[in-house]
């Protein structure tokens, strides 16, 4: 049954959102980025030459990671008129653990729609912020 | 026939323009991106055995940032890309992308800076369905330019 705007503990500026966490693997890597040579995201010898420890994520994934967690929770209103703006502020390497989380920072009217502002993050295993940025969608047929 | 250069900071220019090749969006397509991002929405595989019709687009739809390779390997049918890192991405989603739909991802260079010694380029793009001409996705990306000795300050600084 979806829930409406009228519930506002879920639209509270702070609301935290459930948080995603993804292990990334070179293969999930290599069937997003596609494998080719001297490609820092599949090619472990390049991206070493490029001065990385092993090939990097690469960085789109982590919008991927966003673009769920708001799709799980605004549903319609973020497929159809969503937006995201982020940042990739620190490299991540094949292996590391990355986790997406989002708290609600603001509303506004949009011709009689209720938009819906998240501050977003990705942070590693290390609780060290690899994306941030922003996201925000219509709150008028919340999934969750 | 195109002639493809290395590309760098001098050699692009503000108000260049990009087209992407079209693409098919095919049924294994979305799978394989859902194994990428770990994301197996039921709205993205409705009418399977696992998936009832849930999605209120009358119809499965695929992750909204599905072609967003298409929109960043833009440059790559002008330019041979040795290495680069995305630094900023902007999405709008104004319009489902659906399996079945033919697509492609047209954009022009609006700016190129240098900063603290590192050069970017900024694109604004749009991913339209072929058929329609409606537009499905659209915003900008900024990338940084690898310099030429290889090794950048991003790795050095891990």
């Amino acid at each position: 049954m979806p829930k409406t705007a009228s519930q506002p503990q879920l639209l509270a500026v702070g609301t935290e959102l459930p948080p995603l966490k993804k292990t990334i693997s070179q293969r999930q890597i290599d069937c997003y980025s596609g494998v080719r040579p001297n490609s820092i995201h599949t090619d472990v010898e390049w991206a070493k030459k490029k001065g990385f420890p092993a090939p990097l994520v690469q960085a789109l994934m982590s919008t991927a990671y966003v673009s769920q967690m708001m799709t799980s929770w605004l549903g319609e209103g973020f497929v159809r008129g969503g937006k995201v703006s982020a940042s990739f502020i620190k490299p991540v390497i094949v292996g590391e653990t990355l986790t997406a989380r989002a708290v609600v920072t603001s509303h506004d009217d949009v011709g009689g729609r209720p938009r819906v502002t998240v501050e977003c993050w990705c942070e590693n295993q290390q609780g060290v912020k690899t994306l941030v940025g922003s996201a925000s969608g219509f709150a008028d047929h919340l999934r969750k | 026939m195109i002639e493809f250069k290395e590309i760098n900071y001098e050699v692009v220019t503000v108000g260049e323009e990009f087209m992407s090749d079209d693409f098919l969006i095919k049924p294994e397509d979305v799978e394989t991106f859902a194994f990428a991002v770990e994301d197996h929405d039921p709205w993205y595989f409705e009418g399977s055995d696992d998936a009832p019709a849930s999605s209120p687009f009358g119809g499965k739809i695929t992750h909204p940032v599905l072609m967003g390779n298409q929109a960043l390997f833009m440059r790559h049918s002008k330019y041979i890309v040795p290495a680069g890192l995305h630094a900023k991405m902007q999405y709008e989603f104004v319009e489902p992308l659906r399996v079945g739909m033919r697509v492609r991802t047209r954009g022009k260079l609006i700016d190129k800076y240098e900063k603290r010694g590192r050069h970017y380029m900024v694109t604004e793009f749009a991913t339209r369905d072929e058929e329609t001409g409606t537009v499905l996705v659209r915003g900008q990306f900024t990338q940084m330019l690898f310099p030429k000795s290889g090794v950048h300050e991003h790795a050095k600084n891990r």
